[in-house]
Order: structure tokens, then C-alpha cells, then sequence
């Protein structure tokens, strides 16, 4: 059982997806029971995860099986620390997001609960894969169940909204392909034989031209898929159009995949190209930080403020990833994770208001607090973790990033830039209180100016049911973040060491050349430039 | 008689042909000819399948070998022609009775054009290479023209024969030249003399140039397209389906088997010779293919610029068979074989889509279909996404495998310009979904009403299995394409 919980795991939505393919589309409520229902059940089935062991780094739950044998393509699957919580993430968010969209989808029900239960498998093959080749067919066909949603059930300008999206992540991921087979040639050439492993091809050591051009080519891909600054253009439109579900899934889970992408594969595969492009990333980042929280600052669709408030916290991911410290990178793995819950409770709840009022314009409400008051209560709740209040989620995740950058000072990672990044981005948490406070406030407190908000109803049960799993998880990572990030540490551990054990065999390559079968990962860890920094931080950074 | 065994395909595609002749006038039209034809079809392509996976031939009399090859690379296309015309005769069972156009010789021409495609992918001399090319435009161009009343299909017949007979005048023109420079027909007796430098190099490069023009204008590269969009919107939706997978096959192929084999020497497949050539061809084709094709109205249209882009996605293929032959061989091998499946997928729901007078061909009529007949959306859905290119479809391994070759060729610049192109074809097929699922007729617009035909829901069907199997598990075709390249290369 064990050995195929991964297989497992990818089938059941596949059988779901046929199973409520083939029944009539008059039952709704048959439809929507059984989706939910596979969903659920692919949930409990992912909580047994956890009898791996995650102690080590090494994949649990790993199986290869040869696929098209010619090429040296495999369906490799495994899932470490890195992805563990991400591939949680997605089993427990999916019936959430359908859940929650429950009333508000009532055409074509049939279509929309397969499109998700597509939409799933998906996401989950692209955390599997080990790959690249798979990655990249799974992180291809999880485009086409979302344009649907987006296109199909979505707001009045869908079709533009939808099909900018799948244009935006198509050219990034095509220019990824390219990079993709220019590396597998490579290897090729070294090897005399083809192979998409990702542990194969991480042996192949480039100079650092080519590994900035290939670098650039993945971090492209990933890039829009965050979205960072300045590709970021296609999500404000993609989740004021989707459906309740839709921007969900989108803000919790897909864009995840981006940072996602950037650990497991471009970094790990490019560390000369990754440290010589990381810190521009990183500043993109950064401005995403304040450009996101400002252009939040100034909507008048709450939607559209926690589109732009993703693209500002995805920005602090982005920081924490490249500032290449351990901090940094288990506060990015854990900002990714908080983001998942509490934008995704926010979108959640953004979209019960407006099945009530069928609009998300501010002015149209204010002193709805009186009429509803456990709603009230909930977003209040999600806006302080979304703001980083300590106590909840959004605080640990956005401190260890913060820290993290600021002990990046060392061979890899930010460099001189060290201070004013993390300057500029704890900048960005005094925007987030602004602009959420100020949504806040402005929705619900102060006089009822107009009629129909008198007569406003509170959450009902299934309602509040679909939230309570979110508010407990704020909660849960805002108090006990070590039930996380034990898990992580040693992937993460071993993420870092091994990147900087390449980085410095690869620094002064001008040939391309294939390491040997097992590299050698015994190594120490490059020794912190400053001494006043391992006084600061004796136990996070590079040891 | 045991000797023309290895042409057996295509002596079946010749008797079933008269067959079906003498079947039409006995029975005075009312035999199911489209089901004999696929019959005669899929057997063909049966034969070829078998012989593909079995040992080669020995000892086969060279009045054969001299002017046909035996190889597996023959076979390989054998399968696919066949299994193109096979599924365009389908779809014509459906189109040409919905809209009262049947009539025997539609079959009968089919099976002598699918004949003409497949001697023309086993030639290895320019005299067989013509004649196969002959034999299959002189029936394309009936086909294309085949709906005498209608002014457009006249005009597409009559264009696409002018043209056509223009490029053939320059091919000949072309084998002159090289017969003249060389002093054989014979492609690898042409190489061999390239090879020793015996032949006069302008002589030889001017007629390299114009057999390239030739081809260049059956496989419909910029700049000799300029038919393909007319002669695809006039011809019976049905035809539009066999020029696009049978002729393009075909042309592909001994395009392929004629540089390989007759210019395949050091200078010619070098970095100044025909890959140079067909690196120019393959840009301009891909990127203005992409292009116009977003600016047509017409599905059918589209479609006809689409064939255009993906044969420059071909051409940069072709064009990597200089620096790595195998690889580059079973990629457009491969490639032909999943744009054929699903060029004929997205063609069939098109013909599927409409019904008598009410013909589906613009965006516009295919407003909504997908959520009024969710089998038609399907059908539209995986050929669509496999045009596109996207996994896990027979387009998908295609484009890839070919994109690899290219990386491999040392091509990384025309690599990106391929998938950018490719990224602008993405916005054109998406539309075909937009208005598939997010729009609706306009009020009081003549709405599509899909017809009735077993025939055309077989050949989908068949299609569509085909774009998934060889998406899904495509490691047989790879190896068949594989096997088939190294009977062309050695």
C-alpha cells in the first residue's frame, strides 16, 4: 500500500474525475457528494504521508517506474520535506474550494467538479515528480482545467481574464522546455545516454554563462507562475474573474507551484546561474513586497486587494528563497503554506459576500459588523494572519524570512544587498496593516449607509464549516510552528548544503562536465563570513 | 509472385480501387463504399504495420528495389498515409451524404491519390518520385474541386492546379539539372557522385534549389502557400482532412529521403548547404503561419495556416537531419504521424459539428457547441490541445521530440523562435475553445446542428484513441519511428 500511496494518490481524483464524468448532470446534489466526497477521501488517504520518515531527506514513498525507455523518461515520484506540506496543502484545500463554491456554481455542476478534481491531480503530479519531464506534463496540463474554471465560470470578462492567464504561463513554460532538452543534450553528450531524472541531471555541471542563460529560461516560467514583479499582470484578472473555487485553488495552490519550482528544480539544477540571478530576483521580489501592498492600498474590489496582497506576500516567499539561508528558506516554505490557508480563507470568504450582495465594491458596504457578526469575526481573524500579527501563521513565516535575509551575507545568497532588502520588505508589512485595516474598517465598521446590507444573513453552517479547518490551521502554524518546520528541516538542511557544495565545485568551470555518480555531500558548510553574525544567529544560519 | 510482397500495401490500394470502380457501376451507387474504401485503407495499413515490426525482406528482385525501397522507413509512412486517407474516407462517408454530394469516385480517387502518396514516400528515384507526385495531385486536385457547383471549390480546384502544376514544372526542371549534373536519377546513386565531387557544384546547387521549391510548395512552406488556404477552405471539409495529413506526409516524406540520401554528403548536409536552406524556409513558414492564422474568421481557414505553421515546425526538423540524422528522422516521423491523427480529429468534429445547409466553418457557428453537444467539445478538445501541442497528447511527444532534435542540431536560437511561434498558435486554438464553452450564438444566428453519421463518429473515435495512445504510451511509436529512421539512415 505503501509502496503506491503516490500513485494512489494521483489516481483517485483521475477515477473521480471519470466517475462523476459519467453520471447525470440533472443529479447536482449526487455530483457534488461524490466529488467532494473523492476529494475527502484523497485527503484522509494523504494524511498517511506522515508514516514517512521525514527525519532524513531523502525521498519517502519513492517509486520509478520506466516510461518511455528510448528517451529516458520515467515516472518517478517521491515526496521530502520540501513538498510535504505543499502536497497536504492541496488534498486539504481542494474540497474546501469546491465546498465553498458550492451554492455559488450552479450551471454545469458536472463540468466544474471534473474540471477540479483534474485540476487536482495535476497540482499533486507536478509536487511528485522527480522527473523533469513529468514536471513538466504535469505542470502543462493543470493550465487547462483552470482556464475553464476561469473561462467557463467565471465573472463578465472571463474569456479575456482566462485566456491571458494561459497565454502568460504557456510562453514561460515553452521557453522552460527549451531549456529543459538544451540541458538533457547536454547530458546526453557527457553520458552517451538520455535521462530526465532529476537526480541524474543534477550531475551535469555547466559553466556559469549557460547556467545563467538555462536559470533564466526556468526562472522565467516560475516567475509568471508566482506571479512576481513585473509578470504579475495576468493574476489580478485571473482571480477577479474566476469563481469562488477557482481563486482558491489559484491563489493556494498554483502559484505555489512557481516557488515550488524554483527549490526543487531550477536552483538545485543551476547554482551558478541561481546565485548569480538570485539576488536581482530577490530584489523583484522586494518590489513586488510594496508594489503589491500599494496597488492593494488603492482598490476598490476586495478581490482584486487580495490579488495584490498575494503578489506582495509571494514577493516575501521569493525574498526568503534567495536570501539562501536556512531561515529564510523554511520561512519561505512556511509563508507558502500561510499564504495557502489564510489567502485562500480570504478569498473564501470574500466570495460568501458576494453571493450575498453580487458586488465587492467597498462603498457599498460599511457597518456590516452589526448584521454579521460571526462573519465579522472570522475575516478579522484572517486579516491579522494575512497582516502577520504574532500569534497567528503570517507572523512566523514573515519573521524567519525577515531574519533570514537579514543573515545573508554569506558566499550565496543576497550579499551586500543584504540590508536594504530586508529593509524594504518589513516595509511591506506596515503597507499590509495599512491596506488590510483600512478594507477592514471600511467594510465593516461605521454606520449601515445602506438599506440592503440591514438585512444581510450571517455564515450559515455549511459555511462556517468550510472555514473552521483554516482558522484552526492560523492558529495551529501561528503557535506551534516547530509541528511544521521539523518536518522540513531536513530536506531543507540538506537543500542548502547540497547547493553549496556544487556552487563552489561549479564556480570556476569553464567546461561543461558530469560529476560522478554519487556526489559527495559529507561536506561542511561554507563558514559565516562575519563572526558578529554567528554570535547573532547561533543556530539558523549556514552551519 | 512472392516477390511483390514488399509492395503488397500497394497492390491492395490498386485492385480495391478498380474493385470499388466496377462495385459503384453494379450496384448502381448503393453500396457502402466508404466502408469498403476504409476496409481496403486499413488493411493496407495493416499489412505495412506488420511488416514494420518483422524482419526486413531479403533478396527483393531490384526492378523493385531500383525504384522503390523496401525499407522500414517506406512501411513506416505506408501506416501512416493509409491510416490518414483511411480516416479522410471515413469522414467523407458522413460529409459527402449529409450534404448530397456522394458519388463512387470520390473513394476511387482517394485510394489512387493514398497510392500515389505512398509510391511517392518509397521513391528513390526521381522518375518514381514524380510519378507518385503526379499520381496523387492529379487526384488531389479533382478531390479539392470535387463540388462542381460551387464557385469556391472551382476556384480552389483550379488555383491549387495551376499552381500545383507550376511547382511541378519546377521540380522536373530541378531533376533535370541534377540528372544533368550527375548523371543519374537514382537518389543514393546522385549522392554517390555528389559525394565524390564528380558533379558540377552550381549545377547541383540550382537544382537542389529548385527540387526544394517543388517539395517546398506540396508541403505548403512561405513562400509557396499561397494556395493552401483557398484550395483548404473551397475542397469538401473531407478533402481539407486528406491534403492535410495525406499530401503533407507524403511530401514530407521523400523530401526527407531525397536530401538524406541523394544530398547527404559532408558539404551538402552542411552548414552551407540544404539545412541553411531549410532553417530560412522553417522560420519564415512558422512564424508567418502563426500569425495569420490569428487573424482568420473561419475555423477551416485557421486550420489551412495552422497546416502552414506546423509545416515549419517540420521544416526545422528536416533541417536537423544534417547534423543528427537519427534523432531528427523518427522526430518528424513521429511528429507526421500525431499531426495526422490529429489534424483529422479537429477536421472530423468540424465536418461532425455541421449538418446539411448548415455547414460549421467560422468561429462564430461553433458558438456554445461544446456545451450543447459535449461529444463534439470533446472531439474539439484533445485535437485541439494536440495541435497545440499540449500533453498528454500526440501533439505533445511531436512537437517535443522534434524541439529536441532541433536543441540537439545545435538550434537553440530557431528552438525559441519555434516555441514562441508556438506560443502565438496557442492563442488561436484557444479561441476555437472560448467560443466552444464561454460564448453563445448570437440571437437569432444560424446555429450548428451536429449530423448523424456513424462513419464520422468512428473515424473520431479512431482518431482520438490514436492522439491519446500515442500521448499516454509513446514509447512504441517512438521505437517504430526509431526503427523506421535507421532503415533511412543506416
Amino acid at each position: 500500500m505503501t509502496d503506491h500511496l503516490l500513485t494512489l494518490l494521483l489516481f483517485i481524483p483521475m477515477l473521480g474525475a471519470l466517475t462523476v464524468a459519467f453520471m447525470p448532470r440533472q443529479w447536482v446534489q449526487g455530483i457534488r457528494a461524490t466529488s467532494v466526497g473523492f476529494m475527502v477521501v484523497e485527503f484522509l488517504l494523504s494524511l498517511r504521508l506522515f508514516e514517512g520518515d521525514f527525519s532524513t531527506a531523502a525521498y519517502q514513498f519513492e517509486l520509478t517506474q520506466p516510461w518511455v525507455d528510448a528517451v529516458g523518461i520515467s515516472f518517478h515520484l517521491g515526496v521530502d520535506g520540501i513538498s510535504l506540506w505543499l502536497v497536504l496543502l492541496t488534498t486539504a484545500l481542494t474540497p474546501i474550494a469546491l465546498f465553498a463554491s458550492w451554492t455559488s456554481v450552479a450551471t454545469k455542476v458536472k463540468e466544474y467538479a471534473v474540471a477540479f478534481l483534474m485540476l487536482e491531480m495535476g497540482m499533486l503530479g507536478a509536487f511528485f515528480a522527480l522527473d523533469v519531464f513529468l514536471f513538466y506534463i504535469f505542470w502543462e496540463l493543470m493550465l487547462v482545467p483552470m482556464y475553464l474554471i476561469v473561462g467557463v465560470w467565471g465573472g463578465p470578462n472571463r474569456v479575456y481574464a482566462a485566456v491571458k492567464f494561459f497565454l502568460f504561463t504557456m510562453v514561460g513554460s515553452l521557453l522552460m522546455l527549451v531549456a529543459i532538452l538544451y540541458l538533457v543534450s547536454t547530458y546526453k553528450e557527457l553520458s552517451g545516454h538520455y535521462s530526465f531524472e532529476l537526480a541524474e541531471l543534477t550531475r551535469v555541471s555547466l559553466p556559469r554563462t549557460t547556467q545563467c542563460w538555462l536559470f533564466a529560461a526556468f526562472a522565467l516560467a516560475f516567475a509568471i507562475k508566482v506571479p512576481m514583479f513585473p509578470f504579475h499582470t495576468w493574476l489580478p484578472d485571473a482571480h477577479v474573474q474566476a469563481p469562488t473555487g477557482g481563486s482558491v485553488i489559484l491563489a493556494a495552490v498554483m502559484l505555489k507551484l512557481g516557488t515550488y519550482g524554483f527549490l526543487r528544480f531550477a536552483m538545485p539544477l543551476f547554482p551558478l546561474g541561481s546565485q548569480y540571478l538570485g539576488p536581482t530576483i530577490a530584489v523583484f521580489g522586494v518590489i513586488g513586497i510594496i508594489y503589491g501592498a500599494w496597488a492593494a492600498w488603492v482598490q476598490k474590489d476586495v478581490k482584486k486587494l487580495v490579488a495584490y496582497s498575494s503578489v506582495s506576500h509571494m514577493g516575501f516567499i521569493a525574498l526568503g528563497i534567495f536570501a539562501m539561508t536556512r531561515h529564510g528558506i523554511s520561512g519561505a516554505l512556511l509563508q507558502m503554506l500561510n499564504h495557502g490557508v489564510s489567502t485562500g480563507a480570504l478569498f473564501i470568504l470574500v466570495g460568501f459576500l458576494y453571493e450575498r450582495r453580487h458586488t465587492r465594491d467597498f462603498e457599498e458596504f460599511g457597518g456590516i459588523a452589526k448584521v454579521m457578526p460571526v462573519y465579522t469575526l472570522l475575516f478579522v481573524i484572517v486579516t491579522m494572519s494575512s497582516v502577520g500579527l504574532p500569534g497567528t501563521n503570517g507572523f512566523v513565516g514573515e519573521f524567519m524570512i525577515m531574519s533570514g535575509a537579514f543573515f545573508s551575507r554569506g558566499e550565496v545568497g543576497l550579499g551586500e544587498y543584504w540590508f536594504i532588502m530586508t529593509l524594504f520588505s518589513a516595509t511591506g508589512v506596515i503597507f499590509a496593516a495599512v491596506y488590510m485595516l483600512h478594507a477592514v474598517l471600511k467594510i465593516f465598521f461605521g454606520p449601515i449607509t445602506k438599506d440592503v446590507n440591514k438585512k444581510l444573513v450571517d455564515l450559515t453552517r455549511r459555511e462556517k464549516l468550510t472555514l473552521a479547518p483554516l482558522i484552526v490551521l492560523i492558529f495551529w502554524i501561528g503557535l506551534y510552528p516547530s509541528a511544521f518546520l521539523s518536518r522540513m528541516d531536513p530536506s531543507v538542511e540538506a537543500f542548502q548544503r547540497d547547493f553549496n557544495t556544487r556552487y563552489r565545485a561549479q564556480v570556476s568551470l569553464t567546461e561543461p562536465r558530469l560529476a560522478p555518480e554519487r556526489p559527495a555531500t559529507a561536506h561542511h558548510d561554507l563558514a559565516p563570513r562575519a563572526n558578529l553574525q554567528a554570535a547573532l544567529a547561533p543556530e539558523g544560519v549556514e552551519q | 509472385m512472392m516477390e511483390l510482397l514488399p509492395v503488397a500495401s500497394l497492390l491492395m490500394l490498386v485492385s480495391a480501387g478498380l474493385a470499388i470502380m466496377l462495385l459503384d457501376v453494379f450496384t448502381k451507387g448503393r453500396a457502402e463504399l466508404p466502408f469498403v474504401t476504409t476496409i481496403a485503407l486499413l488493411a493496407a495499413a495493416a499489412i505495412s504495420a506488420a511488416a514494420l515490426f518483422a524482419p526486413a525482406p531479403t533478396d527483393v528482385p531490384a526492378f523493385i528495389t531500383d525504384y522503390l525501397s523496401v525499407d522500414k522507413y517506406g512501411l513506416f509512412f505506408d501506416v501512416v498515409i493509409a491510416l490518414g486517407a483511411a480516416l479522410a474516407s471515413l469522414l467523407a462517408g458522413g460529409y459527402l451524404r449529409e450534404h448530397g454530394l456522394e458519388r463512387g469516385e470520390y473513394y476511387v480517387l482517394i485510394l489512387f491519390s493514398a497510392l500515389g502518396a505512398m509510391v511517392m514516400a518509397r521513391a528513390v528515384d526521381l522518375l518514381t518520385l514524380f510519378v507518385g507526385l503526379e499520381t496523387l495531385s492529379l487526384g488531389v486536385y479533382s478531390l479539392v474541386g470535387y463540388r462542381r457547383t460551387s464557385a469556391r471549390a472551382t476556384e480552389a480546384a483550379v488555383k491549387y492546379f495551376l499552381l500545383g502544376s507550376f511547382a511541378s514544372a519546377i521540380f522536373l526542371f530541378g531533376a533535370a539539372l541534377i540528372y544533368g549534373a550527375t548523371g543519374h536519377t537514382g537518389f543514393r546513386s546522385i549522392g554517390e557522385v555528389i559525394a565524390a565531387g564528380h558533379a558540377p557544384v552550381m549545377l547541383v546547387l540550382l537544382g537542389l534549389a529548385m527540387l526544394v521549391a517543388g517539395l517546398g510548395f506540396k508541403v505548403s512552406a512561405v513562400p509557396f502557400h499561397m494556395w493552401t488556404p483557398d484550395a483548404y477552405e473551397g475542397a469538401p471539409t473531407s478533402t481539407t482532412a486528406f491534403m492535410s495529413v495525406v499530401v503533407k506526409s507524403a511530401a514530407f516524406a521523400v523530401f526527407l529521403r531525397l536530401l538524406a540520401v541523394g544530398f547527404g554528403d559532408e558539404l551538402s548536409r552542411g552548414a552551407g548547404g540544404w539545412p541553411a536552406l531549410l532553417t530560412i524556409l522553417a522560420a519564415v513558414t512558422m512564424v508567418y503561419g502563426n500569425l495569420a492564422a490569428v487573424a482568420q474568421s473561419s475555423v477551416k481557414r485557421m486550420l489551412a495556416y495552422s497546416s502552414i505553421a506546423h509545416a515549419g515546425y517540420l521544416l526545422l526538423g528536416l533541417a536537423a537531419v544534417g547534423t543528427k540524422p537519427a534523432e531528427a528522422t523518427s522526430a518528424v516521423l513521429y511528429y507526421l504521424a500525431a499531426y495526422t491523427v490529429s489534424n483529422a480529429l479537429v477536421l472530423g468534429a468540424l465536418i461532425w459539428s455541421g449538418s446539411h445547409g448548415k455547414e460549421a466553418t467560422s468561429y462564430a457557428d461553433l458558438a456554445g457547441l461544446g456545451r450543447r453537444h459535449p461529444a463534439v467539445g470533446a472531439a474539439f478538445l484533445v485535437g485541439v490541445l494536440s495541435l497545440m501541442g499540449f500533453p498528454p497528447t500526440a501533439g505533445f511527444f511531436g512537437k517535443w521530440y522534434v524541439f529536441s532534435a532541433a536543441v540537439q542540431a545545435d538550434m537553440v536560437g530557431m528552438t525559441i523562435l519555434a516555441v514562441l511561434s508556438s506560443a502565438v498558435g496557442a492563442f488561436y486554438y484557444l479561441k476555437v475553445l472560448v467560443y466552444l464553452y464561454m460564448k453563445s450564438p448570437e440571437e437569432g444566428a444560424p446555429v450548428a446542428v451536429p449530423m448523424k453519421s456513424s462513419y464520422v463518429v468512428f473515424a473520431l473515435v479512431l482518431a482520438a484513441y490514436f492522439v491519446m495512445k500515442m500521448g499516454l504510451t509513446p514509447a512504441r511509436y517512438l521505437d517504430a519511428a526509431l526503427a523506421a529512421a535507421s532503415g533511412l539512415i543506416g
